[in-house]
């Protein structure tokens, strides 16, 4: 009984693979990966395969999902952005999955590794860069000056704006990761109440994990929208220099 | 197209997960700029000048700040 919350979250190997000096074992978050990867992909597929006129229901999923994640990167990036609609796809459809699935009770929540969110907000946050450097030169640099900056205030503006600029990869990463994390663990926490608890008061934790487990569905939809909707900010930062939050919600 | 299917993503119609999803992005967005700026600064006194613990006050000083500035940077988007 004296287990920590924090236990679910610990990895263990199960094939342990080492090659030239890296550890690539295999262990749940891995199989879990895989799991989340194979079954988006196989959803997806299906419901592109069937293209009738009257969808089935999979295809009306599908097409709902299209048509989401295309009004996001309008409304942020406009039409310029379209050309990043496979890599935004592809991170909301396994972040969403990955969060959703995690929820089964015995399965593993893979965006509650912070080196998982990690690696996607240092990928989108190097796309952004690579991008305004490749279209805007020199004058990208100008990102750190916000308009209408009076020029003695800018040795006070441009370490506030570089640390503000610095700080959008590591919101990313720790919001999912930290969502997930206190999600997973409060559920735990209930739970073990639940079992503690026994018949006479058990029933009222074991009600309350039902309804967070309820609310997590939601954080989970709300995790991967933010997600997407900041990597579709921040990309569109590189393309139209200032303004480019204005477009955001 | 959307009125053909029950299901919708939540954030983007219900007020209650949108309001959620915009209090949720806030306060990480306060804590990533405060980790930068005092990251910063310790990292400056360590490592480059070992100037005490003053990298670091100022440092945090600037985090604060940018997180501010993030954050009303966001919430400006969304009132209106």
């Amino acid at each position: 009984m004296e287990e920590s919350p924090l236990h679910p979250f610990e990895l263990h190997n199960y094939i342990p693979i080492n090659l030239f000096g890296l550890d690539i074992s295999i262990n749940k978050a891995v199989i879990m990966m895989w799991v989340v990867v194979g079954l988006a992909a196989f959803l997806l597929v299906k419901a592109g395969r069937s293209r009738r006129m009257v969808p089935t229901k999979l295809q009306s999923l599908g097409e709902l999902l299209v048509e989401f994640i295309r009004d996001i990167i309008l409304d942020t990036m406009g039409k310029g952005g379209l050309k990043f609609f496979p890599f935004i796809a592809t991170l909301f459809v396994f972040i969403l999955f990955s969060n959703l699935l995690g929820l089964i009770p015995g399965t593993y929540t893979v965006t509650s590794q912070i080196i998982v969110t990690a690696v996607f907000a240092l990928t989108v946050y190097a796309i952004s860069i690579v991008m305004g450097f490749i279209l805007h030169g020199v004058k990208f640099l100008g990102i750190l000056v916000p308009p209408g900056t009076p020029g003695w205030l800018l040795p006070l503006m441009i370490p506030i704006e570089l640390v503000s600029q610095l700080a959008r990869p590591i919101s990313l990463a720790v919001r999912l990761f930290a969502n997930m994390t206190a999600g997973h663990t409060i559920l735990g926490v209930l739970f073990g109440l639940a079992i503690g608890g026994g018949l006479l008061i058990g029933w009222l934790p074991f009600a309350f994990t039902i309804a967070m487990n309820g609310l997590e569905v939601g954080i989970a939809f709300i995790q991967a929208y933010i997600f997407t909707v900041l990597t579709c900010v921040y990309i569109g930062d590189a393309f139209h220099l200032h303004g480019a939050d204005d477009h955001a919600h | 197209m959307r009125a053909g299917l029950d299901i919708d993503m939540p954030p983007s119609n219900d007020p209650f997960y949108a309001g959620l999803g915009q209090a949720v992005r806030i306060g990480t967005e306060l804590l990533a700029a405060l980790i930068v700026g005092g990251g910063l600064g310790w990292a400056a006194d360590t490592y480059l000048f070992a100037s005490g613990p003053w990298g670091m006050v100022v440092g945090l000083i600037v985090g604060v700040t940018a997180g501010i500035r993030n954050v009303m940077r966001a919430a400006q988007n969304w009132s209106k």
